[in-house]
């Protein structure tokens, strides 16, 4: 196990370079083509040849090779790679620290991330294990129905009507019932609220996990239909063992090896969500942050951003990997 | 929803089933023509399908031709000039959705047609050979797994932002579609290559690589046909993603590019105003894209039953 | 007022809201009576909010907190804008040129240190040494010696040679109290532009570690920053230490929670916040509420949105009557009532009529909706050519994509010009490149009141030959009545001279004004006292009180 995990973070390495390594290709051919984004700092007005230059200069992007369609800019690179070796991550336009960026948003998307997933574990584990208890019966095909109707509206859908229409009588009605400092009326809050991020992003987090459930009550559903007609599963029942021992031990346990991975590789497609959630709801996170710095072509800051997200997301892919292996005593790695 | 869930999904369902595929491919057919869903979800389509192909038949309205005074007319009823009412624009809109289908269901077949092709090459590919073009293929995959689709859309897109394709119906989606099929075909090379591994030490493959079969027979005629069925299953669901996809990447702005018009940019726009009382703005692409989902959900599930014999 | 950005929503960024009162935003039923201690106000801001120092403050976000934390020389009369001395004992001059600013005795900053005639300079010579690359860097273009401080550039845009002056040479600190300006030539509105941001001072203090004083400002105004979660939250409270007489009474903590672009309407509904702007869908829910409609406020905004022509390019658009003709196909009112109903308003004139001195309605003759008067005129220009299509460039804003292709639609309808939207994020650097290849989208948002600035800054450029870089517009009269106006004794007459170049803009027909913004708010029952300044459009926060009587 030990060298397997050894040789996973080698390739991890690996990965991470060529993530930054395309990234920071990607960013510069965009600003090689489309222009500076130095010129947006001075909006409606013309500005000089002379202000032009020291924009950026501040900026970071007075290297020549930023005028050049086409050159790779290794030097800008190098002297990135250098930085981030050292745990220098730079600072975007405006010169603030990444470091301090991420730290400040990544704890609000974290907290999304983490009712997200509450909320697909228990609807996936509850509602699928149901669908496939009963297969074939109303009570599958509604739940499939319902999840999949649900996973059809567009997330920012959801949250529109959520916010619109449904919020503001809600939190009207608890800070009249409750008083404006209690819980339900932090719930209901039509936007997020820092210095009470956990109650504001319930809903919302929960919202998100909805629309995403569908796929893990169908994923549950097809892994536990495979374990009930497997053979442990038969083996189980006929050596008389309760069939709540059978469903927890033999089913459940089983089928919740896809599971786990799929949480694992849905970990950066939930930032999609993420972008639009936290955009419709003002939590300020990560989804937020990376989208504004793309659309301000904020190289410093893209690249910052993504690095540490990948770092994380190879760090949860190999976490998933060896919780894969704990779980399922059919695979073995050397 | 994700490809890769959606490939993970049905990884529970492989089953190295030795049956020739023909049979089961045949069996499927005959179940999936007897059920009731299946027939509706089919027609659904269809019908969704033929608006696209051939939207004159629907509305004789030029979408485009917009008259700010005629705005927000509400739905007037078949027969009158604007059945579906128009929008703030001033734009009827059973034309738009009408017209809108086109992009919607193009980009959406087109992406998922390009991706399985892609993912089921490498994936036997790397599944089959192993060693470098295992590990080449398998680092890709992680790296483009590891970029999140909408950070990536976001860069490509923009940065082809100042390439103009053209206005026709297949160039307005061809940025799309390119940086969706980069980011979608992940889930069937993994899949593919899990089960080729399976399939690989199975007695019969190893009896026809002992008969001197070529690889290329082997893969095609033994190895392939095991992974192709589920694969067949997750079409539907993965289209269905794509369109809903493109309501996201309309929302954000960098879809199918106005004027030019699909169900996710009705739906965006539609949005804004379903607060202020203009709910059928948005009622109306959303009934369709969620019709349209619905049906190739219902289809991908028979499918899998179908095509699963170890579910039936 | 900085310019106002393509990028940023103008319906997004300015939405001020007043919130809760006794300590962590409250509801109506805490609080002491007739506010006072305690009392906290609750306001929204852009997310846009990247610095606070003043030197690098341009945009309406920064400006609202930095107007209650800093005080500059000049304050502007919230009825007329028209400029009084703050921080200034006087503001005089002669000849135009050469400015003498005395400063009232005993201010201090925040930390300690005098608000001398240093303190001026230090903040002025910062701003405008070039390679500090400050926003507000080219507000002292005027003064001389600007020149001698900026790099040099060679034909790529690099820098080839550092600049050559570190101090404006036309800055003297003549005593402790007194600061003598000269201009590199006449300007009668140097006195109005004091007000504004860039003119702060900043202490010593700040300068040594400008970092950290862009996050957490050392003012000299009745606020003192608390707390900045930058991207979430920004708290200030009243400075003890304020001698001057303009500040709150009823409330001494602001909080500022900040929006990313998404609507903050919702929050000012739920009662979460006090005060707010609806989006266009909530605006007809909103003004049928009687409630509502008693605590609503409405100003004429200062932000001209205008239809521009690359006239540097050959195109049907180089004939004054194609001008005409787009412009009168334009159905104005009936683009505002449909899309943005109640947030902008027709514009027939350059410069915003009642915002600013000088201003003045119905200066454009073509500026009304007549499609048969566009048949005509479109006509007379030769028509359109067979199969071509009209491009209009914009930047990458939705509500400006909305406008845009309402604007476009009107001209398909009336002229039969077909048209296709391009909207770019590279705006900017395509028009500073003379890249555009039909009409452009334009938007100006004034620095300071005064009509010259909506005049000067776009369209003087003293190249007769190819024009001001934008438009490549030039007009002879139009330069001519802009030196008048600077050269002139008196700041009415200047304004005079300023209307004049205005009439010959208007002769000249280069742009198709197209709308004002509005600036509409409405406010809890605990505000009083609300008045918007005609000129930024947002709510005057130190005459502003809150009453806890509910």
């Amino acid at each position: 196990m030990g060298r397997y995990i050894l040789r996973r973070s080698l390739q991890a390495v690996g990965t991470l370079f060529l993530v930054v390594f395309v990234l920071h290709l990607l960013t510069t051919f965009a600003i090689q083509l489309n222009g500076n984004p130095a010129l947006a700092f001075f909006g409606d007005r013309v500005p000089s040849a002379s202000q032009v230059a020291a924009v950026e200069a501040r900026f970071g992007l007075d290297d020549p090779c930023f005028d050049q369609v086409g050159n790779p800019c290794l030097g800008p690179f190098a002297e990135r790679l250098a930085g981030y070796a050292q745990g220098d991550f730079g600072t975007n336009l405006r010169g603030r620290e990444v470091t301090d960026i991420v730290a400040t948003a990544a704890p609000n998307t974290l907290k999304l991330f983490a009712v997200v997933t509450v909320t697909w574990l228990v609807m996936g584990m509850f509602l699928g294990s149901m669908a496939a208890r009963w297969r074939g019966r109303p009570a599958d095909h509604g739940i499939r129905m319902t999840s999949v109707l649900i996973d059809a509206f567009p997330i920012f859908v959801l949250l529109l009507v959520y916010r619109y229409v449904f919020s503001v009588p809600l939190s009207e009605w608890a800070r009249s019932t409750f008083g404006s400092d209690s819980l339900p009326a932090q719930l209901f809050r039509p936007s997020f609220d820092a210095d009470h991020a956990w109650a504001s992003v319930l809903v919302p987090g929960l919202l998100l996990g909805l629309a995403g459930s569908a796929a893990f009550i169908r994923l549950v559903r097809a892994s536990q239909l495979e374990s009930y007609a497997g053979e442990h599963v038969r083996t189980a029942r006929s050596k008389g063992l309760h069939e709540r021992h059978v469903l927890l031990h033999h089913v459940v346990r089983n089928s919740s090896v896809p599971v786990v991975t799929a949480v694992g590789l849905t970990f950066t497609e939930a930032l999609a969500g993420a972008v639009i959630t936290e955009g419709m709801m003002n939590i300020y996170g990560m989804g937020g942050v990376l989208w504004e710095a793309v659309r301000g072509s904020d190289i410093g800051l893209v690249i910052g951003v993504v690095t540490i997200l990948a770092i994380v997301t190879v760090v949860v892919m190999i976490v998933v990997d060896v919780a894969y292996a704990a779980l399922d005593p059919r695979i073995r790695y050397e | 929803m994700s490809d890769a869930t959606a490939a993970k999904e049905a990884t529970a369902g492989v089953v190295p089933d030795v049956a020739a595929s023909r049979t089961v491919v045949s069996d499927a057919w005959r179940t999936l023509r007897r059920r009731p869903d299946v027939v509706v979800a089919a027609l659904v389509i269809a019908f969704f399908a033929f608006m696209a192909a051939f939207p004159g038949v629907f509305t004789s309205t030029d979408p485009q031709s917009c008259i700010i005074g005629d705005s927000k007319i509400r739905p007037q009823g078949f027969g009158a000039p604007h059945p579906f009412g128009t929008d703030p624009h001033g734009c009827d809109v059973l034309a738009q959705l009408v017209h809108g289908s086109r992009p919607s269901l193009m980009l959406a077949f087109l992406v998922v047609a390009a991706s399985v092709v892609i993912g089921v090459t490498l994936g036997l590919l790397a599944g089959y050979y192993l060693r470098w073009v295992d590990a080449v293929v398998s680092r890709t995959v992680e790296v483009f797994l590891v970029v999140p689709l909408l950070l990536a859309a976001l860069l490509l897109l923009s940065l082809f932002r100042n390439v103009h394709v053209g206005s026709g119906s297949l160039d307005v989606i061809l940025l799309p579609a390119l940086v969706l099929t980069m980011f979608g075909w992940m889930g069937y090379a993994r899949y593919v290559r899990a089960s080729v591994l399976e399939a690989k030490n199975l007695d019969y493959v190893t009896a026809a690589k002992a008969l001197g079969a070529s690889d290329l027979r082997v893969m095609t005629r033994h190895v392939l046909p095991n992974a192709i069925g589920p694969v067949t299953a997750l079409v539907p669901t993965a289209i269905a993603g794509v369109i809903s996809a493109e309501a996201v990447l309309a929302f954000l702005g960098i879809g199918v590019r106005p004027p030019a018009i699909s169900w996710g940019i009705m739906i965006s726009n539609g949005s804004e105003w379903v607060t202020g009382g203009y709910a059928y703005l948005l009622l109306f692409p959303l009934g369709c894209l969620v019709l349209t989902v619905l049906a190739l959900v219902a289809l991908g599930d028979a499918l899998r039953d179908a095509l699963d014999p170890r579910l039936r | 007022m900085g310019r106002w950005t393509v990028v940023t929503a103008t319906t997004a960024t300015m939405t001020l809201v007043l919130a809760g009162c006794s300590g962590g935003g409250g509801d109506e039923d805490d609080g002491g009576g007739g506010g006072g201690e305690g009392a906290t106000v609750n306001l929204s801001l852009g997310q846009d909010v990247e610095t606070l120092l003043p030197m690098d403050s341009n945009v309406g976000d920064n400006i609202s907190v930095l107007d209650v934390v800093y005080d500059g020389l000049v304050r502007y009369d919230p009825e007329t804008t028209e400029p009084y001395n703050y921080v200034a004992e006087s503001v005089e001059s002669s000849d135009n040129t050469v400015w003498t600013i005395k400063i009232k005795p005993d201010l201090t900053f925040q930390n300690g240190e005098p608000v001398d005639a240093n303190a001026f300079a230090r903040a002025w010579n910062y701003a405008a040494y070039g390679p500090n690359a400050m926003a507000n860097n080219y507000f002292f273009e005027r003064v001389a010696g600007y020149d001698e401080m900026q790099g040099e550039t060679d034909d790529d845009g690099n820098v080839v040679e550092e600049p050559a002056a570190q101090e404006l040479s036309g800055l003297k600190v003549v005593d402790d109290l007194t600061l003598e300006v000269t201009l590199i030539g006449p300007f009668a509105g140097f006195a109005t532009m004091l007000g504004y941001t860039g003119f702060f001072p900043i202490a010593q203090e700040c300068l040594d570690d400008i970092e950290a004083c862009s996050v957490k400002p050392i003012g000299n105004g009745p606020f003192q920053v608390s707390e900045w979660n930058q991207g979430q939250n920004l708290t200030a409270s009243l400075w003890e230490g304020y001698t001057l007489d303009e500040a709150p009474t009823t409330y001494d903590t602001i909080e500022w929670t900040e929006y990313a672009g998404e609507s903050s309407w919702p929050d000012f509904q739920a009662g979460v916040l006090d005060l707010g702007s609806p989006p266009p869908a909530e605006q007809a829910a909103a003004e049928s509420d009687p409630d509502l409609q008693e605590r609503y406020l409405e100003g004429p905004g200062a932000a001209l949105t205008y239809l521009a022509f690359p006239l540097y390019k050959d195109g049907p658009w180089t004939d004054i009557e194609f001008r005409k003709a787009i412009s009168m196909a334009i159905d104005r009112q009936g683009i505002i009532d449909a899309l943005l109903p109640g947030q902008r308003v027709p514009a027939d004139s350059w410069v915003v009529p009642d915002g600013v001195p000088g201003g003045e309605a119905g200066t454009c003759e073509w500026c009304t909706f007549d499609a048969d008067a566009a048949k005509a005129a479109l006509e007379k220009a030769g028509g359109w050519p067979e199969g071509e299509t009209l491009t209009i460039h914009l930047g990458q804003d939705e509500t400006e994509e909305q406008l845009f292709k309402a604007v476009g639609d009107s001209i398909q309808q009336v002229l039969g010009i077909p048209y296709t939207l391009d909207p770019t994020p590279d705006f900017f650097a395509n028009r500073s490149d003379r890249a555009f290849t039909g009409a452009f989208r334009s938007n100006w948002f004034p620095d300071y009141p005064l009509n010259e600035n909506y005049l000067a800054p776009v369209y003087a450029s003293g190249d007769a030959e190819n024009g001001n870089t934008n438009f490549g517009y030039y007009g002879e009269e139009f330069e001519a009545a802009i030196k008048a106006g600077d050269e002139a004794p008196t700041l009415e007459e200047a304004v005079t001279r300023y209307q004049e170049a205005e009439a010959a803009l208007a002769t000249d027909f280069p742009t198709v004004p197209l709308v004002f913004s509005v600036n509409s708010y409405y406010y809890s029952e605990r505000l009083s006292n609300v008045v918007l300044d005609p000129f930024s459009g947002e709510p005057k926060l130190r005459i502003l009180e809150v009453s806890d009587a509910m």
